[in-house]
């Protein structure tokens, strides 16, 4: 437990200091629980997610960084890899290929790689990968697209609610 | 080749040098073991059978293990010049097979370094004073960190975490990589030990002697509940059945209990089959009937009431009353409906789903037979085997006291041929129980066999119910009788003649039904002498050499039909060999 939370505070210092280094993610640890932690992470460019900021929720356990955090989207997400009701996602660093070298931080940047380079043949989402699998690329795009802009993308002239 | 890889591997403990030259290296091994083994082969006596079970496969203790462990593992690292824990990790990763290790090395060092995750130069931790723990990111001084081949420091306490980490996942921490995802840098029972808790030790290093078990092709724990020996096994050594130190008999090919005279195959099949059958029968009965001719299931899926069964039965006959179709036409109802099956239905004479039972009763009647039978020896040996440890624990030791102290005559090892009657006695109703699976995939057609094997295994059942009742009612009255009798001597004598005849008759039955009964459909006369014919069969294996014991069942030997006397013609129904000119047998009057 301690372990844990010293850990996770080295890794909210790191955080404070690197703000802005990589614009593409922004961690933001829960004001009252250290094991509770948000990202938001923006569609990587050239993807049906580009220009969608997406909302990942983090529940650390107290073994951590021995085992790793559990993960999901809240943002609603059209992808092979992630459920589409529960935003879970079917990645192998977040299960057996753990490293407790890894960090949160490094667990975005290996989500986002995760966006531009789906895995249909291990799917989470059927539909999604049974398009890709299939060949229809372009069905598979134009349904991630209209996800990203129904769920991902500040409404035209709403106020946005974040700024990376 | 994959024997003689094997074989290589086997015995060539001491001949490091032939090593990675030649397979053929072994057979000139002076290994001890190895050397009987050869030997025998060559004997092809009667025996053989007997003798090769002793030599083809060596129980394995727990230090047994640890030591061939050691002796591997020192050898790879001497050879190599590698660290022990290094060499400990390219066996397991080439599955314990010490010439694989090498052919892999030689080949292609760098790749296996590679693919194994053994550094060729270490490096060592940065030398500044103080170091950043990889995990916990805290700063300690170099002292108090560790790393592995490659230099990626971490401190004790996260090295400790994540080897237990990995440890209580299971056997995967054998391949424990260093934490940092970009390296693959191995981590070695070296390590572990340096830096692991006690208990996380002991239970690495079992992890490590089951591997050796498990991931060996040559090597398999005994398969029953609580032993703790392991069987190493001569692959392409002839017969599969090992008995194990702790008395278990099993097949070493498919782990099941010991199956001689029948084939794995088949043994699988009707273990199969007695799981499946219930089940299946259920939806053959709600489902299917069965043709009125030869009793096949016929499920009718589509179509009209005439069915025609498929060949070779070909029989036509009415879906609804069953009846032959040649009985059927105009006045019965036409094609799609049948007077006589509403008639009968009327007036009540007509119970379908009676009949129906009945008829499904009638293909499920087969298996029942044979099923019934062996389980019935089953259920025998298991009483048997009880009886035995039963009379070994108590019993046995007070008559054995009792008639020390009345009757000097009778010191301990007087008294043991009441456990070789009774071991021998487990033994056959173990054969005796799988001669009817044997009997249950004999193929119908062939009448001859089908008697011969019937009668074969008649005078096996009456043979070993001799022995049995004899070890079991007649020793009873020495066990309750208070004074020593003069008859004793008696019983010991017809208790070990019947132990000693029943064992050969056996031993003769599983050699002949091994090889498929292969004198039988030929036009040798000599088929109803089993001892014959199972001597020859016998000595045609010893030629070949090692060829595999579990012959296939089913097979008939068609080439010996045209080489023997081509001047007899053998009886299909009593296999009595007739001269050419005759039409029908002379024995029982069947015509040819």
């Amino acid at each position: 437990m301690q372990a844990s939370r010293a850990r996770l505070f080295k890794e909210y210092k790191e955080v404070q200091r690197e703000k802005g280094v990589d614009p593409d993610i922004q961690l933001i640890c829960d004001d009252s629980n250290i094991f509770k932690w948000t990202a938001l992470i923006k569609g990587p460019s050239e993807t049906p997610y580009e220009g969608g900021v997406f909302q990942l929720a983090f529940a650390i356990p107290e073994q951590y960084p021995l085992l790793p955090p559990q993960v999901r989207f809240l943002t609603k997400i059209f992808h092979p890899n992630v459920h589409f009701k529960t935003g879970e996602i079917c990645l192998d660093i977040l299960k057996n290929a753990w490293s407790p070298a890894w960090t949160l931080q490094s667990v975005c940047r290996a989500i986002i790689a995760l966006m531009s380079h789906p895995e249909p043949d291990s799917p989470l989402n059927c539909d999604s990968g049974n398009l890709l699998r299939s060949g229809d690329v372009r069905g598979y795009r134009s349904m991630a697209r209209m996800y990203t802009k129904l769920a991902a993308m500040p409404k035209k002239g709403a106020e946005s609610s974040h700024t990376l | 080749m994959d024997s003689e890889d094997d074989m290589h591997d086997a015995d060539d403990l001491d001949s490091l040098d032939d090593q990675f030259y030649s397979g053929y290296a072994a057979l000139g091994s002076d290994d001890g073991d190895e050397y009987d083994f050869v030997d025998n082969v060559s004997d092809g006596a009667e025996e053989s059978t007997s003798h090769r079970q002793q030599q083809n496969y060596t129980i394995l203790s727990d230090a047994d293990i640890r030591l061939r462990q050691e002796e591997d593992i020192s050898r790879i690292s001497t050879v190599l010049s590698i660290l022990r824990s290094e060499a400990c990790i390219l066996l397991r990763h080439y599955n314990w097979s010490v010439s694989r290790v090498h052919d892999e090395w030689f080949a292609n060092e760098d790749h296996v370094r590679k693919v194994v995750g053994l550094l060729e130069n270490s490096s060592e931790m940065q030398r500044t004073r103080e170091l950043t723990c990889g995990i916990c990111f805290e700063n300690y001084p170099r002292d108090r960190m560790t790393s592995a081949a490659c230099g990626h420091p971490f401190c004790h306490t996260c090295w400790r975490g994540y080897i237990s980490t990995s440890i209580s996942d299971g056997p995967g921490c054998l391949m424990l990589r260093c934490p940092d995802p970009s390296c693959g840098a191995a981590v070695g029972q070296d390590m572990i030990d340096l830096l692991a808790t006690h208990e996380d030790k002991e239970k690495y290093s079992r992890y490590l002697l089951r591997s050796y078990i498990e991931d060996n092709r040559k090597t398999k724990w005994c398969p029953a509940p609580g032993c703790e020996f392991a069987v190493e096994y001569i692959i392409g050594s002839g017969s599969f059945d090992v008995c194990c130190n702790c008395s278990y008999g099993f097949c070493w090919n498919c782990t099941e209990e010991a199956h001689r005279p029948v084939d794995c195959d088949t043994v699988a099949k009707w273990i199969l089959k007695n799981s499946a059958e219930s089940e299946n029968m259920n939806w053959i009965l709600a489902n299917s009937k069965p043709c009125p001719k030869c009793k096949r299931p016929i499920e009718k899926n589509q179509g009209c009431m005439h069915i025609t069964c498929t060949p070779p039965c070909k029989f036509e006959f009415c879906w609804l009353c069953l009846g032959s179709w040649s009985e059927h036409g105009e006045r019965t109802g036409g094609f799609y409906a049948c007077n006589r099956y509403d008639a009968a239905k009327q007036e009540g004479a007509y119970d379908e789903s009676e009949r129906r039972r009945e008829m499904a009763k009638n293909s499920l009647e087969r298996y029942t037979h044979y099923y019934e039978r062996w389980a019935t020896n089953q259920s025998s040996r298991q009483k048997a085997l009880s009886d035995l440890h039963s009379m070994q624990n108590e019993k046995f030791l007070l008559f054995q006291l009792e008639k020390l102290s009345d009757q000097q005559s009778q010191p301990e090892s007087q008294l043991k041929f009441i456990i070789e009657a009774w071991l021998q006695i487990v033994e056959c109703r173990r054969v005796l129980k799988w001669t009817y699976a044997y009997g249950f995939y004999l193929p119908e057609h062939e009448h001859a066999k089908r008697q011969f094997f019937e009668y074969l295994q008649g005078e096996a059942e009456s043979g070993l119910e001799r022995l049995h009742q004899c070890a079991e009612k007649e020793l009873q009255i020495y066990l309750d009788a208070q004074i020593p009798m003069n008859d004793f001597n008696d019983f010991r004598t017809k208790l070990a003649g019947l132990t000693s005849v029943t064992r050969n008759y056996f031993e003769n039955l599983v050699r002949a039904l091994e090889t498929g009964l292969k004198d039988v459909g030929s036009s040798n006369n000599q088929a109803t002498c089993s001892k014959s014919s199972s001597s020859k069969s016998l000595g045609s294996k010893a030629k070949g050499g090692k060829s595999k014991a579990t012959g296939n069942s089913s097979k008939s030997a068609g080439p010996s039909r045209s080489m023997d006397d081509s001047n007899l013609w053998s009886c299909d129904h009593c296999t009595y060999a007739n001269p050419k000119s005759t039409r029908t047998c002379q024995m029982c009057e069947h015509h040819r």
